[in-house]
């Protein structure tokens, strides 16, 4: 047991430069102003202070999440029926139909991106539709295989069962499969909603220089206007929303598989 | 036998970089701005590797300088160089090598950033200015309105405008008598009415180098633009012109620099050297439109026969008192971006 435990170091290594490090690093940025050569670190919390009381800042933050929503929920009734209905065919053709899906994911994300820009370019649109557009299809694999796992697994047992105790294929699907299913539902709601509140290529390509998110405007802090401290006070806000739905999803599973 | 497979994979992996280990040079430039062939000719010249690499910003340029990233050659803008000649970030040319500067266009050499080229080399320059599409607009309304031409709401839906703060309020600045590199505050907050008032007129398409196909395939008929682009998009598409405003624009120049902590600063400066001489400029300069810091190359290339002929965009202005370099200005450039977001969002 011990000697597996030291597998882990290389792990724990890992995650202590790559991420808790960087993670320590945004806090400071966050949280303290550039001061002068004599002092050079002064800890406040006016970066956050100036987030919220600006009318255009929350208003980032709004569409950002406004349009992570809409994409999950978008996701998710497109998803769930494709799912289904995969999980319906045979094995073989369950496979084939998994991997068509997971086609598209072996490309890289920039160059899907770039070829729906030239498609949409010829579309009149509104900036926000395009953007949508492009998020519905760069995250939809990820909420029906999630969703697929999750019917497939399911015992075939307890369908027959079901239809035994004279229930019909409506009533098998509310009461049986859609119950069964929910861990799938939200660990696909997870994988589309927290990509989707961060992105900031997908905007940046089809939704034009007036469309800005949450992720865009942190690249603009950061890179135009070189104000590290505020682009990482709005990160660590990002980060915080991000750590609460996943704690809520969390949440829910867990309620779901309680019942 | 899978041993020795491996290590000789490993080798494998690593003779490249062995072979070319003896004389690197690690050039840092803006993305679309070199004739590649010049690099391919210094290699061979010189029996060297040119490792390029590209940014899209002074800024980002500056950040990956910052992580004390080695470059031998670096090609910012003008502000660029003035704040790393003031952190000391740069070592001077070494003018043995690097000579017939004096040749160069007066606009270009010797400027307040760097009063007699101690530490940079002009590379291409350009200045900021309208392009319109002459089909679709009287170049004589141009030339009166200047800079006013973004506040007619008669060109709204038709106008691309430059995704980039300080370019923006530069017109503003320019189109309200203002320096562009003012630090009054009232003048900042006028120049941000400005922009806002022509938000609404004209809602323009805020983009960045896409504006190059979209006026080529003349998608609108007004767009913000830098010269050298202009000069290419002409090339392309006849109908389109170019004018300088009459109340002043920005003039800028890109400029080889070598970084203090380069890793090979003589092969550098034989760099820069060679990028001076007439026909590699000529070359660069056709290929991307931005002119040409060498008086002879501009004459040649904008005279009969050459490739820029007629080309109404590809000399910038010089010697126009209303014209102005930026400074560097990081408090100013804050301030700046911040309210450019908001007059992009339609505040």
């Amino acid at each position: 047991m011990k000697s597996f435990f030291r597998m882990t170091y290389p792990y724990i290594l890992w995650i202590a430069v790559f991420i808790v490090a960087p993670m320590v690093m945004i806090l400071l940025y966050a949280l303290t102003r550039t001061g002068n050569s004599t002092l050079t670190f002064q800890f406040t919390l006016e970066n956050f202070a100036r987030f919220f009381s600006d009318a255009t800042f929350m208003r980032v933050l709004l569409t950002s999440l406004r349009i992570a929503l809409l994409t999950t929920v978008f996701c998710l009734l497109i998803g769930y029926p494709a799912a289904f209905f995969i999980s319906r065919l045979s094995e073989r053709r369950q496979t084939m139909m998994v991997l068509l899906l997971t086609l598209p994911m072996w490309i890289n994300m920039l160059l899907k991106t770039y070829a729906w820009r030239g498609i949409l370019l010829n579309f009149d649109l509104a900036s926000e539709f395009k953007v949508f557009i492009g998020m519905v299809y760069d995250f939809l694999p990820y909420m029906i295989i999630q969703i697929h796992t999750s019917i497939a697994k399911m015992d075939g047992n307890l369908l027959t069962a079901a239809y035994d105790l004279g229930a019909n294929k409506w009533k098998t699907f509310l009461k049986v499969i859609l119950p069964l299913s929910v861990p799938g539902i939200i660990s696909g709601i997870t994988l589309v909603f927290l990509p989707a509140v961060s992105s900031f290529v997908i905007p940046k390509l089809l939704g034009g220089g007036d469309y800005v998110l949450i992720g865009n405007l942190i690249e603009i802090y950061f890179l135009t206007a070189g104000d590290w401290n505020f682009g990482s006070a709005i990160s660590l806000i990002m980060a915080l929303i991000i750590i609460a739905s996943m704690w809520l999803t969390r949440k829910l599973d867990r309620n779901a598989q309680e019942e | 036998m899978k041993k020795l497979l491996s290590v000789l994979l490993v080798l494998c992996l690593l003779a490249p970089a062995a072979v070319l280990a003896d004389d690197v040079l690690n050039v840092y430039n803006w993305g679309e701005y070199i004739d590649k062939q010049v690099l391919t000719n210094f290699q061979k010249e010189y029996g060297v590797k040119v490792n390029y690499s590209l940014f899209s910003s002074n800024e980002e340029m500056y950040t990956k300088l910052l992580s004390n990233a080695s470059y031998d050659v670096i090609i910012p803008s003008d502000y660029m160089i003035e704040r790393l000649i003031k952190e000391n970030k740069l070592q001077p040319l070494d003018k043995g090598i690097v000579t017939d500067l004096d040749s160069l266009v007066d606009g270009v050499k010797n400027l307040p950033y760097d009063p007699d080229n101690t530490y940079s080399a002009p590379y291409l320059w350009q200045s900021v200015g309208i392009l319109y599409d002459s089909t679709k607009i009287d170049p004589a309304v141009v030339e009166e309105k200047g800079w006013d031409i973004f506040l007619d709401s008669e060109y709204s839906g038709h106008a691309y405008m430059y995704d980039s703060e300080r370019d923006a309020f530069m017109v503003a600045f320019k189109a309200l008598g203002y320096s562009a590199n003012t630090e009054n505050a009232d003048e900042i907050e006028a120049a941000y009415n400005w922009l806002r008032e022509m938000d609404k007129a004209i809602h323009p398409s805020y983009v960045t180098d896409e504006v190059i196909d979209a006026m080529i395939n003349g998608e609108k008929w007004l767009a913000l633009v830098y010269s050298g682009d202009a000069a290419y998009i002409i090339s392309e598409n006849e109908d389109m012109a170019y004018c300088a405003p009459k109340q002043g624009t920005n003039v800028a120049v890109d400029a080889m620099v070598i970084p203090a902590n380069a890793s090979n600063p003589e092969l550098a400066n034989k760099f820069i050297a060679y990028i001076l001489q007439p026909e590699n400029s000529a070359m660069i300069s056709e290929e991307v439109g931005y002119a040409s810091p060498n008086a002879d190359v501009l004459a040649e290339l904008s005279g009969p026969g050459g490739a820029y002929e007629g080309n109404s965009a590809y000399v910038p202005r010089t010697g126009y008192e209303k014209d102005e370099l930026f400074h560097d200005n990081e408090t100013l450039k804050k301030q700046l971006s911040e309210l450019w977001i908001k007059v992009k969002l339609h505040e």
